[in-house]
């Protein structure tokens, strides 16, 4: 019996080698353990045994039914592998490149606003917006620069002609449209549609009727800033700018408050910046934005009680910004569209 | 403007005060320094008078010459020389080796094409005094001995500022006031200023005048004055005189012009002068007829609107007020009586008529920034002494007066603690009234705070929050420390289109995208080729800056076709490109409306090689990328459907309109046209889309979703294919199986999806048709649909096609 069994688990292991697909691993697991299998009818043959004998058979048997079961196992696992194999075809090389394109990148004016609106938001300005075309009466008029004003010499305006009808900026009389010179329409709008307190920043388009050089553009991108509450004061707008200077260029970065002239603010200023890491223009003074007290003439202009309101506004240059952080020496590249330069700030 | 160091010193002492450090004091008044710059000679100690004894031609380059200079050294010195404007016997100044020359080169002994040269003679553009004539600057007229150090010929340096006045400060434009300003920021006191001749004005000309009369009829001269000055004469200028308008970057031209533009200069204070036997009768400020013309000093022949204000004589407008003078009443070599006047002009209208007219005189410029009415009677005193001290003029009597100064000094009502208030930090009241009286301002105290009088030469200040300007300006603005930490406002949300922009161009970022940006004005062609010719005018502006920057643009695809064609002209894989932006649009009422818009686009075929293909993009995955982004301006897929696009950007059968059930969004997607694409260099089919949104599809808080429960049963799917002619769009089919299958769930379960499966044209089906097979999904809420049911479902979708749309249904 020993013999026989001893036989059968040898013959079992010889022809086991010979199995690779799993039809033949299911006829050969019937010839040893089916219902007519060479074990099976090993076992059947225990009836016949002694008393006696039976224990030490029972422990033979187990031990090649143990035998044959591990010899399973281990075909079945050899069947599944190749069946895997098949399956997902030649091994992959690792190392070769993907040959998807990668992901795209944002323009550097888009990065640089965002970057920007992102520190506003810290301190609880949020995004306005407002049309491109403007009535002259929301672009100069409301903002304390009627015509005739010599501050309106410095900009030259792009208008639409007489016929033109903006459905964004309908006219209230026969004032002129044309393509807003600076996003402080914005602000305009915003004071005459919402009601104090509130803070907002509006990023936007531009127009200035400039010949194109290397600080000039035709259009360029400007976000403004406005914060209209109770006892709003210089000391609010000193902090502000120096929390947006320091979050921009780094906690190195200083600021300085210089006089200046904005007919749309009272006090004016412009801001200078000083940064040891801005390449050969550091360490000096920078000017990068004009800022000041909202007037109470342009308050009053947008229908706020300036007894009761005051504000704070500033304005930058998305273009100057986005040139200083990153060090690119001429605004053309912007609007340039080559790739080489679009790709190197993702 | 430029002031001088030395015009700025006659009026303060500015002992112990360098120029550097003026040009750091004036930009934190708000005066900002421009440039500074070194006016007349700078010491130059090995610069000497010398004369050239002899010269020959350069052996071996026509241009040079070989000269022998007497630099009054006992010998003689061989300079090469490249100018040609010198004759032997010439002084000229001569750069011995050692000068460091103001342009910073260092002047050596050296060999110029083989030829020894111990030195430099120099123009006066290489002395850093300005460009004067040609060549070596030729002192032989001024009899210079050899040898003298060129600066003993030249007075000391000047520094001469340049600095920007912004539109408020009038008073800037003269020196007096930037002085005033400075000397209010140093602490010092400005010097008196003082004048010979009498105040006092006349109401009516003095038999003796030149005049008979003096009037004004325009409202736009509320103020005139009007002095005879006889027996004046006309020549050059001395030399201070002449020097302290070449400073000022002014040309001198005679005595009597040159004293009214230093006294402009000075005070800020336009003049004019007349030639007396020019005018005829009298003089009056008055509006122009219809029909008058004037020819300005310039040359320039202008008709004069009727009704602004010319200064004109009995016969004619002699000049466009405050503006320009006429080219035949001006003062010349043969004057010899003179009529100076000084006046006030209403600043918005000398502003429009000087637009209007095309020219902006140094005088245009001061009156539209409203000068001191009580400076114009100084002004005409301060020209009258020059004119007696330097043309030997005879006064005739007081100046004639027109009119009232318009306007006087202004009191304020100054609030105790207002500028403190303002400021969001403490300050003294007595600091605060400290700096106004630095300024020349008067304070006295008054009821509920300061009375603060202000002089009529600061126009600008007239509230009280201009004197926290002017607090702030002599106080110093980095004495206000940053202010209290603030805190959001809840419920404040960004404009939805900045949240839209964000997310829709992350969105394409990782699709492979790079975005753009192009300018918003573009030229005709290119908006005739988007919206057509006459649509195309209407988005045309009135005064565009050059050719190609007409029109404002309608969409960002021809930008973007031409930013893949740029990348690829310089061998730059462009992959896909993108751009969210403003586009215009005319509308059916005539109107034109902005919209924001996103447009992407990418060549058919890969540009760069790869060992493993992909495929490449099509019209459908643009149609996708469309979906995706109008998803996330809020317009969501089942409100779209698109048709064949026509004509403009589009190549015919191979693109897409969208269309917008809620007329909301716009937009195309597909190929681009072939012909227009190829014209712009690119071999490659282009792909595009561009959806977008007016700014009122904006205008609406977003909806927050709110949960629906669904069923935990397994779905039923059939699949139905039907055979319909080539030309039945695919939406038409698909429509009428979801109508079919909707119909047949009722009531008592629900349609989940339909889905278009395949697409089959090819042997088996009739000639001009196509089929088309769907998947439909139902779902029961509460059970397990059976077969009978679905069944019974597909048999109504099958009727549907076939007796209702007169398809067949392939079995």
């Amino acid at each position: 019996m020993q013999q026989q069994l001893a036989q059968l688990v040898a013959a079992a292991t010889q022809e086991a080698s010979a199995v690779a697909t799993r039809a033949e691993l299911e006829a050969f697991k019937a010839r040893v353990v089916g219902p007519n299998g060479s074990l099976t009818q090993v076992m059947k043959g225990m009836a016949t045994l002694s008393k006696e004998e039976r224990p030490v058979v029972g422990k033979l048997i187990n031990e090649a039914k143990k035998s044959v079961e591990e010899l399973l196992a281990a075909l079945l696992v050899k069947v599944e592998n190749a069946e895997i194999a098949a399956a997902l075809g030649a091994s992959v090389d690792p190392t070769l490149p993907s040959p998807d394109a990668p992901a795209g990148s944002l323009h550097p004016l888009s990065r640089t606003r965002e970057r920007i609106l992102a520190s506003f938001r810290k301190l609880g300005f949020v995004v306005a917006d407002g049309p491109e075309v403007e009535t002259e009466w929301h672009c100069f008029d409301a903002l304390n620069t009627p015509a005739d004003h010599p501050a309106r010499d410095m900009q030259d305006t792009l208008y639409m002609p007489k016929a033109f009808r903006s459905a964004d900026a309908p006219r209230k009389a026969d004032e002129a449209i044309l393509l807003r010179t600076h996003t402080s329409s914005v602000q305009v709008r915003t004071m005459l549609s919402r009601k104090p307190p509130f803070r907002i920043v509006a990023p936007g388009r531009c127009f200035r009727r400039d010949a194109v050089d290397a600080t000039h553009s035709a259009n360029f991108h400007q976000v403004e800033g406005l914060w209209i509450d109770r006892d709003v004061t210089l000391a609010d707008l000193r902090g502000v700018l120096d929390f947006f200077v320091k979050e921009t260029f780094g906690a190195d970065a200083e600021i300085r408050l210089r006089p200046s002239f904005f007919p749309f603010t009272e006090p004016s200023f412009e801001m200078d910046l000083r940064s040891p890491n801005l390449g050969r223009l550091s360490d000096r003074w920078l000017e990068i934005m004009g800022c000041g007290l909202v007037d109470p003439k342009v308050l009053e202009l947008c229908g706020l009680d300036p007894q009761e309101w005051s504000g704070l506004a500033f304005g930058l240059g998305l273009e100057r910004i986005a040139m200083l952080v990153h060090g690119i020496d001429d605004i053309r590249h912007f609007y340039n569209n080559d790739t080489r330069f679009l790709r190197q700030f993702a | 403007m430029k002031v001088s160091f030395q015009a700025l010193s006659r009026h303060l002492d500015l002992a112990g005060v360098t120029a550097e450090r003026v040009a750091e004091v004036l930009p934190m008044l708000g005066l900002e320094v421009e440039s500074v710059t070194t006016f007349g000679l700078a010491p130059l100690p090995l610069v000497v008078v010398g004369e050239i004894k002899s010269f020959e031609k350069h052996p071996k380059a026509d241009r040079l010459s070989v000269c022998q200079v007497d630099a009054g050294e006992g010998s003689l010195r061989q300079i090469v020389c490249g100018a040609k404007n010198f004759k032997a016997g010439d002084r000229v100044p001569v750069a011995l080796p050692g000068t460091m020359m103001p342009g910073g080169f260092e002047i050596k002994v050296s060999k110029l094409r083989d030829v020894d040269s111990a030195g430099m003679m120099c123009s006066s553009e290489e002395l850093g005094l300005g460009k004067g004539e040609d060549g070596l600057l030729i002192l032989t007229p001024r009899q210079p001995a050899v040898g003298t150090p060129l600066n003993s010929l030249f007075g000391a340096p000047d520094t001469v500022l340049e600095i920007s006045v912004t539109p408020n400060r009038g008073d800037c434009l003269g020196i007096r006031g930037v002085a005033r300003d400075l000397a209010a920021a140093l602490g010092l006191t400005l010097k008196p200023l003082t004048v010979k001749t009498a105040a006092g004005l006349a109401a009516a000309p003095a038999a003796a005048d030149a005049v008979k009369f003096v009037r004004s009829s325009s409202e736009f001269c509320p103020y005139y004055t009007l002095r005879t000055l006889k027996n004046v004469k006309v020549g050059p200028s001395p030399e201070w005189l002449r020097r302290d308008l070449e400073a000022a970057g002014l040309r001198p031209i005679n005595n009597v012009v040159d004293i009214t533009n230093w006294v402009l200069l000075e005070l800020g204070q336009p003049l004019h002068a007349f030639d007396a036997k020019k005018v005829s009768e009298g003089i009056e400020a008055r509006p122009a007829r219809e029909g008058e013309e004037i020819v300005l000093l310039d040359g320039k022949k202008v008709k004069l609107e009727t009704g602004v204000c010319v200064i004109a004589d009995a016969q004619r407008p002699l000049v466009v007020a405050g503006v320009m003078g006429g080219v035949d009443s001006g003062v010349t070599e043969s004057t010899t009586d003179v009529l100076l006047e000084a006046a006030w002009f209403r600043p918005g209208e000398i502003r429009r008529v000087a637009r209007r007219i095309g020219v902006s005189t140094d005088s245009s410029h001061r009156f539209a920034r409203d000068v001191d009415p009580a400076g114009v009677e100084l002004a005409s005193r301060l020209a009258t002494d020059l004119l007696i001290e330097l043309a030997g003029a005879q006064v005739v009597g007081p100046a004639v007066v027109v009119g009232q100064p318009p306007r006087a000094d202004v009191t304020i009502e100054l609030p105790a603690g207002y500028v403190a208030a303002k400021l969001g930090t403490p300050v003294a009241d007595a600091d605060v009234n400290a700096a106004f009286a630095r300024l020349g301002f008067t304070v006295k105290p008054a009821a509920a705070g300061f009375s603060v009088r202000v002089p009529s030469f600061r126009s600008d200040v007239t509230r009280p929050i201009d004197l926290v300007e002017e607090f702030i300006r002599i106080h110093g603005t980095d004495k206000v420390p940053a202010g209290r930490p603030i805190a959001p406002l809840p419920g404040d949300e960004d404009a939805l289109t900045s949240v839209f922009t964000r997310e829709v161009s992350a969105r394409l970022v990782g699709a492979g995208f790079t975005e753009c940006c192009h300018y918003s004005l573009r030229d005709a062609a290119e908006l005739e080729r988007t919206l057509g010719a006459d649509k195309a005018a209407l988005v045309a502006m009135d005064n565009p800056l050059t050719a190609e920057q007409t029109h404002l643009r309608a969409s960002l695809v021809p930008g973007l076709a031409g930013a893949l064609a740029l990348n690829l002209s310089v061998h730059a894989d462009p992959r896909g490109l993108f751009e969210v932006g403003t586009v215009f649009r005319p509308q059916a009422d005539g109107t034109v409306r902005e919209f924001l818009s996103v447009a992407f686009a990418i060549v058919a075929e890969p540009v760069t090689r790869s060992w493993k293909s992909r495929e490449g993009f099509d019209a459908l995955r643009a149609k996708r990328l469309l979906q995706d982004a109008a998803a996330l301006a809020g317009v969501a897929s089942v409100r779209l459907s698109f048709a064949a696009a026509t004509g403009g950007l589009w190549q015919a059968n191979h693109a897409a309109a969208l269309v917008d059930r809620g007329r909301a969004a716009e937009g195309a997607c597909g190929v681009l046209d072939l012909r227009w694409t190829r014209s712009l260099g690119l071999k490659s089919s282009v792909i595009a889309g561009e959806v977008c949104f007016p700014r009122s599809a904006f205008a609406e808080a977003r909806k927050i979703p709110r949960f629906e429960a669904f069923s935990s049963f397994p779905p039923v799917t059939k699949d139905v294919a039907v055979i319909v002619p080539v030309d039945v769009a695919a939406a038409e089919v698909e429509s009428r199986v979801r109508q079919g299958a909707s119909k047949a769930a009722g009531k008592e379960f629900a349609l989940e999806s339909v889905n278009c499966f395949d697409v089959f044209t090819g042997p088996g089906l009739p000639e001009g048709h196509r089929s088309l097979a769907f998947e439909i999904r139902w779902r029961h809420a509460a059970r397990t649909l059976t077969d009978e049911e679905t069944n019974q479902a597909l048999g109504v979708v099958i009727a549907t096609l076939e007796k209702g749309a007169g398809w067949t249904v392939r079995r």
